[in-house]
């Protein structure tokens, strides 16, 4: 919140040009003199050089003319639209009702039948005597396999 | 399908005839709204898959690959919206319409029955990337990357055509879920060498395999935002995908033919962590890190275990999800350095401290911190590979500390230090931004939650 206004203040100090000082002082124990500066009120002056650290002239702040930006668009109502369809879509609807259907998504891939049949499977089979699991996937008796070719 | 191809078709008219103002919100809103019907393809029985119709069916392998592609349409869509800004409409609507075409195209291609519509929709998927890469990408060397990503892929399918025509004519269908049921064992000969290798060739590139790798860190750096993330979220799974369809066909000889794809694939994937480490590009070094996770893929793929599928499925999703933030992230600073150079924005933790936790995030999710999905991925592959040939551990073990060491480097360069004075004026991070990178961390953080929906068919 301080930063906010502090940036702001610092902000209108730098186009209004307000001297930072406004009255001479002197130090009492070292040669330091705080003085307001001829220049003051007179916007300085264009820089000839362009510095690398100067934002690019086509590059566009969208904080400046919409200090409340979202990043979406520069018109301000269009911005606050586009922000709230992203998270109320994107969030509120996809993600947390998405993630509730997953969450409660009945038997994915049946491995809970799966568990439940071998569970039965092994109890008739115990109960009758038969063995648990034949070695054989299919049975025998049933292949027919092609004539030996010599 | 209907229900999927429909909508997203209709996104088209629904860009065109938007007001001004609202062509993205619009199309944000409604590819929201299609991901979240995506998410009823989890349906999936044990014993089959869900058959839509005689050309569209969705197995555990294509589900995840889905809503991924389906979640991806909105997040292009977020991050592309500041750099387009700047342009007109008519240039604007024609960018959306091939994102839009390019999620038409992965849909059908996930969900092909028949082998030849995959193949089409497989080439398909080429033409609005290269528009994307070749159009609106940032440097003259765009023109390059665009020609080595087109011609790459195509020479390496080429062969896969023919191939498929092949097979059409002597197993009498290319219907996929007709095939795994009449796939003969392929003897050994070397007519069917190169029938191995011409199915295969395709989507190794694609994947892609180290030694046909030269396309990616082309194409990924020279893409704008959005071709970036589809690319190395999606387009590199459909290697993958396809791979692990083929390789159906083309039993037992894949246990010698893969060989050497296996050990290009080991060696790539440490050359490639390496190489990392000695990036200056920020997204060269996000493009060479897809490359070193695609290679485990490969591997896994390769060796054909059901642990190594579910840990090669379970890797494409979390590196689509990670990989696609990563590129984000770098697309954040170079909406503002207008730079790609990684030691020229440094220190932006200071500056934009949640932007440094969405880095964070992304960066632990890149080197498979546990518990995230990558790691699992990344377990499985390492669990398998080691019981295939125990050898492969100290390769794997190798990997996963330079895929940490180049993380890090990654993270620490551009988030901690002193920051570089020319810096003082980038703009905090808009709620856009944040958006998407919560977008795109909290699906990957909710799924460690509940993997067994990317665990793939053999799960």
């Amino acid at each position: 919140m301080l930063g906010l206004c502090g940036r702001r203040l610092l902000a209108v100090a730098a186009t209004r040009g307000l001297p930072a000082a406004s009255v001479r002082w002197e130090s009492s124990s070292s040669r330091a003199v705080i003085a307001p500066s001829t220049l003051a009120g007179k916007r300085p002056s264009e820089p000839t050089l362009r510095w690398q650290e100067d934002p690019e002239p086509e590059d566009e702040n969208l904080y400046e003319k919409n200090p409340d930006s979202h990043g979406y668009d520069k018109d301000p109502a269009v911005d606050v639209w586009n922000m709230r369809v992203v998270f109320f879509f994107g969030f509120s609807i996809v993600l947390v009702l998405g993630s509730t259907f997953v969450a409660y998504l009945p038997d994915y891939r049946m491995q809970e039948w799966a568990r439940r049949e071998a569970e039965r499977l092994v109890k008739y089979r115990e109960a009758h005597g038969l063995p648990l699991m034949e070695s054989n996937c299919f049975d025998p008796s049933k292949i027919q396999l092609p004539e030996d070719e010599d | 399908m209907l229900k999927y191809i429909i909508p997203t078709m209709m996104l088209m008219p629904l860009t065109w005839l938007s007001k001004n103002s609202m062509i993205w919100i619009n199309t944000t809103l409604h590819s929201l709204l299609i991901s979240l019907t995506s998410l009823l393809l989890l349906n999936q029985f044990g014993d089959n898959s869900l058959n839509f119709s005689l050309t569209f069916f969705s197995d555990s392998l294509s589900t995840p690959l889905l809503i991924l592609t389906m979640w991806l349409l909105p997040l292009m869509l977020m991050a592309s919206q500041h750099h387009l800004s700047k342009e007109n409409l008519a240039r604007k609507k024609l960018f959306i319409s091939m994102l839009i075409l390019l999620q038409l195209f992965l849909i059908m291609t996930f969900t092909a029955t028949e082998l030849i519509f995959f193949y089409i929709m497989f080439e398909a998927t080429l033409v609005p990337t290269l528009i994307i890469i070749t159009r609106w990408g940032n440097q003259t060397e765009r023109l390059n990357a665009g020609l080595y990503f087109l011609f790459y892929t195509l020479a390496g399918s080429l062969p896969l055509l023919v191939a498929l025509i092949y097979i059409q004519n002597t197993m009498g269908s290319l219907n996929f879920l007709i095939l795994q049921y009449w796939v003969q064992p392929m003897p050994n000969s070397w007519s069917n060498t190169f029938m191995w290798l011409a199915c295969m060739m395709a989507f190794m590139v694609k994947m892609p395999l180290y030694g046909l790798h030269l396309w990616l860190p082309k194409a990924h750096v020279e893409a704008p935002i959005a071709g970036s993330m589809v690319l190395a979220a999606i387009l590199l799974k459909l290697g993958g995908y396809g791979m692990m369809r083929i390789t159906l066909l083309l039993n037992p000889i894949t246990d010698f033919m893969a060989y050497p794809f296996i050990m290009l694939s080991l060696w790539g994937m440490i050359m490639t962590s390496s190489i990392c480490l000695r990036q200056t590009d920020l997204k060269s070094l996000i493009a060479y890190s897809s490359v070193s996770h695609m290679a485990l893929v490969i591997v896994a793929i390769l060796i054909q275990t059901p642990w190594s599928y579910m840990g090669a499925t379970a890797l494409m999703i979390a590196h689509g999800l990670t990989s696609s933030m990563l590129f984000c992230l770098a697309n954040s600073n170079y909406e503002r350095v207008h730079s790609r150079t990684m030691i020229l924005a440094r220190g932006l933790q200071t500056l934009l401290p949640l932007m440094a936790a969405w880095w964070l995030l992304a960066s632990l999710t890149n080197l498979a911190l546990p518990p995230s999905i990558n790691l699992i991925g990344e377990l499985f592959v390492v669990m398998s590979t080691f019981s295939w040939s125990n050898i492969t551990i100290i390769l794997m073990g190798l990997n996963m500390v330079i895929t940490a060491l180049y993380s890090l480097y990654m993270l620490i360069t551009t988030q901690r230090g002193k920051h570089t004075h020319h810096i003082n004026n980038i703009s905090p991070s808009f709620t856009r931004e944040n958006a998407l990178m919560s977008l795109h961390m909290l699906p990957l953080l909710l799924l460690s939650l509940n993997p067994k929906i990317i665990l793939g068919p053999l799960y």
